[in-house]
C-alpha cells in the first residue's frame, strides 16, 4: 500500500508545472498531456463496498447522503447513486454506484488547482479522498476525469462546485462524528444492509471487487438466494 | 420564507387549452399535502362540483404528495395521493381518492411541484412531459393503445434516455424537447435516474370503472377508477424528471428519528424475529399471494420504504407485484394448475397483465366468483341470457385471464356493461336477487368487499360507507390477521386479548384514548358510541397522516411492536413517531393528536363535496346481503378472530364469523356517529358551527347556498 508521502509531480517542479499550464499562484485548467503526470497518492484507510442483489431500490441511501451533507434531500446531490430499471430482472435491474476510493484515483491527480488541490488525500481524515469546496474552482474536470460511469463526481449546481463522497467527513447535519472511524449515513440507514463500510482495500484491478455478498442467515430465512 | 419540506408550487394542467400554469403551494399549506391539499385543489378549481360521473370534463384530478415526499421518512417518502370524481360507483361515484407508490411523488418534488392538478380535456391524446421547472404537451396518438409498460419504455426512448443501470450523468438540458416547444433557457440540472412515469392502459383509454394509473412496473393508483377520468381528458402519460431537491428544517432530527426507526423498532438482522407483531418492524418480505417463484430475487420498495413489500425476480415475470394483484386470480388457478410453480407462473403472470393493461384487479376479488357462478347457473355464457363467448370452461388458464382482463378493459363481451359499474350491470341484467343473497358480494358504493367482511371487521366497513369507497385502511386491520393466522398455524398468541386492546388504547388520542371497549366487536358492542369513535379516529387519522402526510397504509400505525420489551410501537412515540419526523421535515411543532384534527378538517371537505354531489343519510347503506345473510365463508381463514369482551366483562379472542348486521341498529349507529361528528343527524350534513370550529365557514357558505347546510337544532 501507499503510505502517506509528500505529494511529488515527477521531473517537473510545482513551478515548472504552474508555469507551463499558463498561470502563476492561480488556479488553472491542465493541458491533456498533462493529465498523465505520475501522481502517488496515499491509500485511503476505509472503502465502501456494496451487494448489488440485496439492494431494495428504496433510495434512502441517496437521500441522507444528501441530507447529511447538504440539508437537503436530493438525488442529484448524492455521492453514492442508485440506479434502477423496473422492466429489467434481478440482479440487472439495480447498480450503486459509490466512490471507490481508489489507489490512483484520477479525480485527484488532475485536480488543476495549486498550490494546495482542491481534491486531495485527507491525511487528518484517513486519507480520504476530498474536495474542499473552498478551493474547487468548478472547471469539472474530476467529474470528465473519474473512469465510472456514472462519474463517482457530482456536480454541485447551486455551489458551481464539484463534490464527491467523502465517507461522511464533511457533514454538518449528522450528530454523529463521520469519516474512517466514524459513521457513514448510507450505511447506517439502510434498511437491508446492503452498504458496508470496510478498512480493506478492495482489489483495485478489478471492476467488480466493491461489489460484495452481505447476505446472510437472515436473508436466506427470507427467501432469497445468498449466493 | 423557506417552506420546509415542500418544493412550492403546484402545477395546474389545463388539458383544454394546453398550457401548463405554476401557482403557489403556501395558500394550500394548512391542509399538509396529498389528499387534503388536493381535496381544497379541487375545491377551488372544479367548477361543478354536483358531478356525479368522473368522465365528466368539469372533474379536476389532483396528483398530489406531501412535505415527507422525497425525503428519509420511513415508509412515507414515495407515497402519491390522487383524487377527484370517481367513476362506476353505485349509486353516485363520489369524489374519492387513490393512492400508489415508487418513485413518481419523489421526482416530482425534486422536479419543483407539490402536485399536478389536470383540468378540462385535450381534444386529442397527449402525454406531459416535465423536467424540473419545465413543462411539453406531446402528441400521444403513437402511445394510444400501447399497454402501460410499452408505453413508459417508448416515452424514456423518445425523450432519449439512457438505457441501463450503469449509465452517465444526463443533462437535463441536453434531453430533445417537444416538436413545438423550445427551452425555457433555465438552467437545469443533471441526473442518473430514469425518469418516473405515470400512465394509463387500454382500460383507462376506454373509460373503464376498474382502470388505473400505473408507474414503474407495479405501482397501481387503482381504486376509485381514476384511470378512466385521465382517458377521459384525453391524458395517456405524465413523465417527471426532477434534478432539484427538497429542503428540510432540521435534517439532524430527521436522520436521527429514521436510524432510531431502524435500530429500536425495526428487528434485528441478527437475531431476526419473523414471526413479530409490528406494522413498521418487519424485515423486507414481499406480500407475494402464491409461493415465490424463485429465491434469485431481492425485495423492491417505494422510495425510503424501511421494509420493501415487493420482489424483482430473474424469472421475467411478476416483478413488483405484491398483494391483491397476485391473489386475483388464485382461487380459479389452484383448480387447473398441476403444480405449485405452475401456479405461481399463471398467478404472477396474470398479475403482468393487469399491471400491464391497467386494470384495478380488485374488482376481481369478489366479482369473478360471481361470474362464474352465473356462468355455472346457465345465465352466462355463449347463447345465454348475459351471451359471452369467453372461454369460461377454460377459468384458471392464463389464456382465460389475457380475455377476460381484455374483454373488461376494451368494453369488449361483458366488458361493455361491466365497464361502467358492476352493480350497474348486475341490474341492467337482472341479477338484483344477487345482491340480496350475496352473490355479488359489492358491499358498499357499488365495489366490491376488500376480504375483511363488514359484519365482522366493523371500523372497515363502518368507515368504507362513510366514506366513498372500500376504505383500504389497515390500521387495525393488522389484529385479525395476526390473530387468526396464530389460530390457524398454531403459532403462539404474541399478545393476550386485554393487553393487545390497552396498548392500543394509550395511541387512541383525542377521542379514544384509554378505552380499549372501542375495539370491542362483540354483538353486543357492535353498534355503540365506543366503536363510532374507533371510526372516527381512523378515519381522521388516515385524512392526514395517510392520505395527507402520506405514511403508508402497509406500515403504519405501529401501535404494537414485539421487538420492544414494553410492546409500544413506534406511532406517537417521542423519538420516532409521525408527528416527529413531520416536525423534523417542515419545522412545524405539531403533536400527534393536531394531526388528527388536521384529518377532521380534511374529512368534513370531504363530507361537504360529497353531500353538494348528492349525499344524504337516506343514502348510506350497505348492500342487502349485509343485512339479510349471515357471514359464513372468510377468504383467508374459516374464522375470523377479533378480540371481544365476553358476557362478563373478561377480553378474549372471538370468532366473529356467522353473524349478520341489524339493518336498524345500524342506522341508529349513524345517529350516533354523525352527533359525534358535528353533523346534522337527519341528513348528515355538516354544520355551521361544525365547520367554522374549523375555520371553515367558506364551505358553510357553499353549502347554505346549494341548500345543503345542516340544521343546528339537528
Amino acid at each position: 500500500m501507499n503510505e502517506d508521502k509528500t505529494e511529488s509531480l515527477g521531473k517537473i517542479t510545482r513551478r515548472q508545472f504552474l508555469l507551463g499550464s499558463g498561470a502563476i499562484g492561480a488556479t488553472v485548467f491542465l493541458p491533456g498531456k498533462l493529465l498523465a503526470i505520475p501522481n502517488t497518492i496515499p491509500d485511503s484507510k476505509g472503502f465502501l463496498v456494496v451487494d448489488l442483489k440485496k439492494c431494495q431500490g428504496c433510495g434512502t441511501c441517496m437521500m441522507a447522503c444528501a441530507l447529511a451533507h447538504s440539508g437537503e434531500a436530493s438525488y442529484s446531490l448524492s455521492r453514492i447513486q442508485i440506479q434502477q430499471d423496473s422492466f429489467t430482472d434481478w440482479p440487472d435491474d439495480v447498480s450503486m454506484a459509490i466512490c471507490r476510493q481508489c489507489r490512483d484515483a484520477p479525480c485527484v491527480a488532475v485536480c488543476p488547482v495549486r498550490p494546495i488541490r482542491a481534491n486531495k488525500a485527507n491525511p487528518g481524515h484517513g486519507n480520504v479522498r476530498m474536495i474542499d469546496p473552498a478551493l474547487c474552482i468548478g472547471c469539472k474536470m474530476c467529474l470528465t476525469r473519474c473512469p465510472y460511469a456514472p462519474s463517482r463526481i457530482q456536480w454541485n449546481p447551486d455551489l458551481e462546485k464539484s463534490q464527491k463522497c467523502d465517507l461522511c467527513v464533511d457533514t454538518p447535519y449528522l450528530e454523529e462524528k463521520g469519516g474512517p472511524g466514524g459513521m457513514q449515513a448510507c450505511v447506517k440507514v439502510c434498511p437491508v444492509n446492503a452498504i458496508s463500510y470496510t478498512t480493506k482495500m478492495p482489489d483495485q484491478g478489478s471492476d467488480e471487487s466493491y461489489n460484495v455478498n452481505l447476505r446472510g442467515r437472515a436473508w436466506s430465512k427470507l427467501g432469497m438466494t445468498t449466493k | 420564507m423557506t417552506l420546509y419540506g415542500y418544493a412550492g408550487k403546484i402545477l395546474r394542467l389545463d388539458m383544454t387549452n394546453r398550457k401548463a400554469i405554476a401557482i403557489e403551494t403556501e395558500p394550500y399549506r394548512r391542509w399538509g399535502g396529498g389528499h387534503g391539499m388536493g381535496a381544497a385543489l379541487f375545491w377551488d378549481f372544479c367548477k361543478d362540483k354536483t358531478i356525479t360521473d368522473g368522465r365528466h370534463p368539469a372533474n379536476v384530478c389532483c396528483v398530489m404528495t406531501s412535505p415527507l415526499c422525497g425525503t428519509i421518512v420511513p415508509s412515507a417518502g414515495g407515497r402519491c395521493e390522487v383524487v377527484g370524481v370517481g367513476v362506476g360507483q353505485y349509486p353516485v361515484s363520489w369524489f374519492t381518492r387513490t393512492n400508489f407508490g415508487g418513485r413518481f411523488s419523489t421526482m416530482l418534488k425534486y422536479a419543483g411541484w407539490d402536485g399536478i392538478v389536470i383540468e378540462g380535456k385535450a381534444d386529442s391524446p397527449v402525454w406531459v412531459e416535465i423536467r424540473d421547472g419545465q413543462v411539453i404537451f406531446h402528441d400521444s396518438r403513437d402511445l394510444w393503445g400501447k399497454d402501460t409498460w410499452a408505453t413508459q419504455l417508448e416515452i424514456r426512448d423518445l425523450i432519449k434516455i439512457r438505457r441501463g443501470t450503469k449509465t452517465h450523468w444526463q443533462d437535463l438540458q441536453a434531453l430533445p424537447l417537444g416538436e413545438s416547444n423550445e427551452s425555457s433557457g433555465e438552467n437545469f440540472g443533471r441526473t442518473t435516474q430514469k425518469p418516473a412515469i405515470l400512465c394509463i392502459g387500454r382500460a383507462g383509454e376506454n373509460q373503464t370503472c376498474h382502470a388505473c394509473l400505473i408507474h414503474d412496473a407495479g405501482n397501481g393508483a387503482g381504486q376509485g377508477g381514476l384511470g378512466a377520468v385521465w382517458g377521459s381528458k384525453n391524458l395517456k402519460a405524465i413523465s417527471v424528471l426532477g434534478t432539484g431537491g427538497i429542503k428540510v428544517h432540521d435534517p439532524k432530527a430527521l436522520l436521527r428519528a429514521r436510524m432510531i426507526t431502524k435500530e429500536k423498532y425495526v428487528t434485528s438482522w441478527e437475531t431476526p424475529d419473523f414471526g413479530a407483531w409490528t406494522r413498521i418492524g418487519g424485515l423486507p418480505k414481499p406480500i407475494v399471494q402464491v409461493a415465490p417463484p424463485t429465491s434469485e430475487r431481492r425485495p423492491q420498495s417505494c422510495q425510503a420504504c424501511i421494509n420493501g413489500c415487493r420482489s424483482r425476480y430473474n424469472v421475467g415475470y411478476g416483478n413488483e407485484s405484491a398483494c391483491q394483484e397476485t391473489s386475483w386470480y388464485g382461487a380459479f388457478v389452484r383448480k387447473v394448475a398441476k403444480t405449485s410453480a405452475e401456479d405461481t407462473e399463471i398467478n404472477l403472470k396474470s398479475a403482468d397483465i393487469v399491471q400491464k393493461y391497467g386494470l384495478n384487479s380488485f374488482v376481481f376479488q369478489t366479482g369473478l366468483h360471481w361470474l362464474e357462478h352465473l356462468y355455472e347457473e346457465g345465465a352466462l355464457g355463449p347463447g345465454r341470457p348475459i351471451p359471452s363467448d369467453l372461454p369460461w370452461e377454460s377459468i384458471g388458464t392464463l389464456d382465460f385471464a389475457e380475455k377476460i382482463v381484455h374483454a373488461l378493459s376494451t368494453r369488449t363481451d361483458i366488458g361493455a356493461d361491466l365497464a361502467d359499474g358492476w352493480v350497474q350491470a348486475a341490474l341492467k341484467w337482472g341479477r338484483e336477487e344477487d345482491l340480496h343473497t350475496g352473490a355479488l358480494q359489492f358491499s358498499y358504493w357499488g365495489v366490491p368487499e376488500h376480504g375483511y367482511d363488514p359484519r365482522a371487521e366493523l371500523e372497515w366497513g363502518y368507515g368504507s360507507l362513510m366514506g366513498d369507497r372500500d376504505t383500504n385502511t389497515h390500521c387495525f386491520n393488522y389484529i385479525f390477521t395476526v390473530v387468526s393466522a396464530a389460530f390457524a398455524f398454531g403459532k403462539p398468541l404474541r399478545i393476550q386479548a386485554e393487553e393487545l386492546v390497552n396498548l392500543h388504547a394509550r395511541k387512541l388520542s383525542p377521542y379514544a384514548k384509554d378505552r380499549p371497549e372501542v375495539l370491542d366487536y362483540s354483538d353486543a358492542n357492535m353498534y355503540s358510541e365506543a366503536v363510532a369513535q374507533i371510526v372516527r379516529w381512523q378515519q381522521h387519522y388516515c385524512r392526514f397522516y395517510k392520505n395527507s402526510a402520506l405514511y403508508c397504509d402497509l406500515k403504519w400505525p405501529d401501535f404494537i411492536n414485539t421487538n420492544l420489551p414494553d410492546l409500544e410501537g413506534a406511532t406517537a412515540s417521542p423519538d420516532a413517531g409521525e408527528q416527529v419526523f413531520w416536525n423534523a421535515v417542515t419545522g412545524d411543532a405539531l403533536k400527534f393528536e393536531d394531526g388528527i384534527e388536521i384529518g377532521r378538517r380534511i374529512w368534513n371537505l370531504d363530507n361537504a363535496i360529497w353531500v353538494l354531489q348528492g349525499r344524504h343519510r337516506d343514502m348510506v347503506y350497505f348492500a342487502p346481503y349485509i343485512y339479510e345473510t349471515k357471514y359464513k365463508k372468510g377468504e383467508l381463514f374459516p374464522f375470523y378472530m377479533w378480540p371481544c369482551r365476553d358476557n362478563e366483562g373478561n377480553w378474549q379472542y372471538t370468532d366473529l364469523m356467522g353473524r349478520s348486521m341489524d339493518k336498524d341498529k345500524f342506522d341508529e349507529w349513524k345517529t350516533i356517529f354523525y352527533r359525534l361528528e358535528g353533523w346534522d343527524i337527519k341528513t348528515g350534513w355538516p354544520k355551521r358551527s361544525t365547520l367554522e370550529k374549523m375555520d371553515m365557514g367558506f364551505v358553510a357558505d357553499a353549502l347554505a347556498a346549494a341548500g345543503r347546510l345542516g340544521e343546528e337544532a339537528s
